[in-house]
């Protein structure tokens, strides 16, 4: 699914934010991304989006070089990733329904279709209740689950996720993982960057250890 | 990353999106279009006072050069209508007889270039001066008439060239004392026609240009403060052309609006100089009437003002979409 070769990305010229990245991640596979602050897990994960180019090798998702994409290509490259930001990036100024739903409208999904499948999200994530309500009127946590929502309404079979339990407390995180679990099982790739170390060696996934970036363990699930 | 894609992409990316089925795809798109049409208009209705402003902006920028237009093509008219009515008037020698001023007057007829011809008489013209000028008295005292006989010629090819030069071969014939031609004021008329085309031309580029800085920097600000939401749909995978559509529609919408209120504005131009303008159409025995712009005009105003907005748009937001790169 996911294939790093020999992965190097400088920014600026000097810095080396990952150096040497060579691993593979399998379809169907959940994985955890670790390492300490600035180790290079967001530069990874921006890699895959390809928000970056790598400045060395070469990054295959699905078997093409996504560096080669054209730039007309990317945004339809982008709408088979699930994403999952620290920060949720929620349209703060749309309800939540229309926040899910819009992956959905710049697909062209059709209305009842789009209602239909926000709804199925909405329900996985436990906050279809609030479907009419704004970000702002719901807790980190709820704002968290919706990014979730929103990222998995094109069943998309990549799962990305930047700290998606970054300021949540232990209880509320252990949800969320076992959120991703549960796409994990019906066959979506998943990757989790996160240095909720105690969280994630409980769960038991393969883990990707970065150092200053570069790979460092690469330890399969226990 | 479905089987398909798996085999095929960067096109399988595509292909997949595109799906087999175009006509949902373009039912999708004429969704798309009708729902940003419509959300730019309320985003547009949520600040009236700006949007006017705007509109206001756009209007002022057209009606110079739409007013000018007008007057060129009012010009246009009178200009047809004078070359129609062009005429020489061939002055025959003092000494010429009247018979003989019929036949050089069928000898000017049957010359080349020559629609028609009207002899006046020395006597007809005397009477026809006098009853010009009211002066039926005192040039009655005269004993002889001074007046010579003359033929009015209608040419067949009003340019002005052909008529100088039909004037210069009817001044060979025998008998022909002068040939007029007025053409003078009809030439200068035509070069102020010429300068007043040019001069709206470049007004209208000029200010043109005005309506597209003037959307353009309406739309900078709205994709500025749009700017986080440009960065989440782009990070979700919408193409330029779904990240520009609010915004083009939006410029079309303050085109429209600017095109109207410069409709609106050149009505009451009309109206406020209509009074004084048949006042002085009158004074001089004619008949004149403001120009319209008519349907076609009123129709050529408002596509070219929506179109400026939607160009400005496009232009505006093309520039910071290069910028804009999602985080
Ligand atoms: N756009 C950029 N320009 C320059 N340097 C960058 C850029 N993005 C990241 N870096 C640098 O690359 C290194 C890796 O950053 P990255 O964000 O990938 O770390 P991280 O592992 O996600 O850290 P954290 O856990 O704090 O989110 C850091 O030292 C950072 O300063
Ligand atoms: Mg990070």
């Amino acid at each position: 699914m996911i294939v790093f070769e020999h992965v190097g990305k400088r920014y600026g010229g000097r810095f080396e934010a990952l150096a040497n990245l060579d691993f593979r991640v399998r379809r169907g596979e959940m994985v955890f991304l670790t390492g300490h602050s600035g180790a290079g897990k967001s530069s990874l994960l921006r890699l895959i989006m390809r928000l970056e180019r790598p400045t060395r090798g070469r990054v295959l998702v699905a078997g093409h070089d996504i560096a080669r994409l054209h730039a007309s290509q990317v945004p339809f490259y982008r709408r088979q990733i699930g994403v999952v930001f620290q920060d949720h990036q929620l349209l703060l100024d749309r309800s939540i329904y229309h926040n899910v739903a819009l992956p959905l409208e710049i697909r062209g999904v059709e209305p009842r279709e789009a209602a239909r499948r926000v709804r199925a999200a909405l329900d996985k994530v436990g906050l279809l209740h609030r479907e009419k309500a704004l970000p702002i009127e719901l807790s980190g946590g709820e704002q968290q689950r919706v990014g979730i929502a929103r990222a998995v309404v094109n069943k998309p079979s990549l799962l990305l996720a930047d700290e998606p339990t970054g300021n949540l407390d232990p209880q509320l995180s252990a949800d969320i993982m076992a959120l991703f679990e549960d796409f994990n099982r019906i066959g979506t790739t998943v990757v989790i960057a996160s240095h909720d170390l105690a969280l994630i060696t409980r769960l038991r996934h393969r883990m990707l250890r970065l150092r200053d970036g570069r790979l460092v363990a690469d330890e399969e699930a226990a | 990353m479905s089987r398909d894609a798996a085999r095929q992409p960067p096109r399988g990316a595509r292909s997949q999106s595109q799906g087999p089925r175009a006509s949902s795809r373009m039912r999708a798109w004429g969704r798309h279009h009708r729902a940003m049409c419509l959300d730019s208009a309320r985003r547009l209705l949520r600040h009236p006072l700006g949007s006017l402003l705007t509109m206001l902006a756009i209007a002022i920028a057209l009606v110079l050069p739409a007013a000018l237009w007008l007057a060129l093509d009012s010009a246009r008219v009178l200009d047809a209508e004078l070359e129609e009515s062009a005429t020489l008037t061939v002055y025959l020698a003092h000494q010429v007889e009247e018979a003989q001023a019929g036949r050089i007057n069928e000898a000017i007829g049957a010359h080349e270039g020559v629609a028609r011809t009207r002899l006046i008489t020395a006597a007809e013209g005397m009477a026809e001066f006098q009853q010009a000028l009211g002066l039926a008295d005192a040039l009655g005292r005269l004993d002889d008439n001074p007046l010579p006989a003359s033929v009015v010629v209608s040419p067949v090819d009003p340019e002005p060239e052909a008529v100088r030069q039909l004037a210069e071969s009817l001044d060979d014939l025998a008998g022909v004392d002068e040939v007029r031609l007025d053409l003078a004021w009809l030439e200068r008329l035509r070069h102020l026609a010429e300068l007043g085309s040019r001069l709206a031309l470049a007004l209208g580029v000029l200010f043109g240009l005005g309506v597209l800085l003037v959307v353009g920097n309406t739309i900078r600000l709205a994709v500025e403060s749009r700017r986080q939401e440009i960065e989440v749909v782009m990070l979700i995978g919408a193409t330029h052309a779904f990240v520009r559509r609010p915004f083009l529609y939006s410029g079309a919408w303050y085109g429209l609006g600017g095109g109207l209120l410069a409709w609106g504005l050149l009505g009451l131009g009309n109206e406020w100089l209509a009074a004084p303008v048949r006042a002085l159409a009158a004074s001089y025995g004619a008949t004149f009437q403001l120009p319209q712009l008519g349907a076609a005009g009123s129709a050529t105003l408002l596509i070219c003002s929506t179109l400026l907005g939607w160009l400005g748009a496009w232009i505006a937001v093309s520039r910071h979409l290069a910028e804009i790169r999602p985080r």
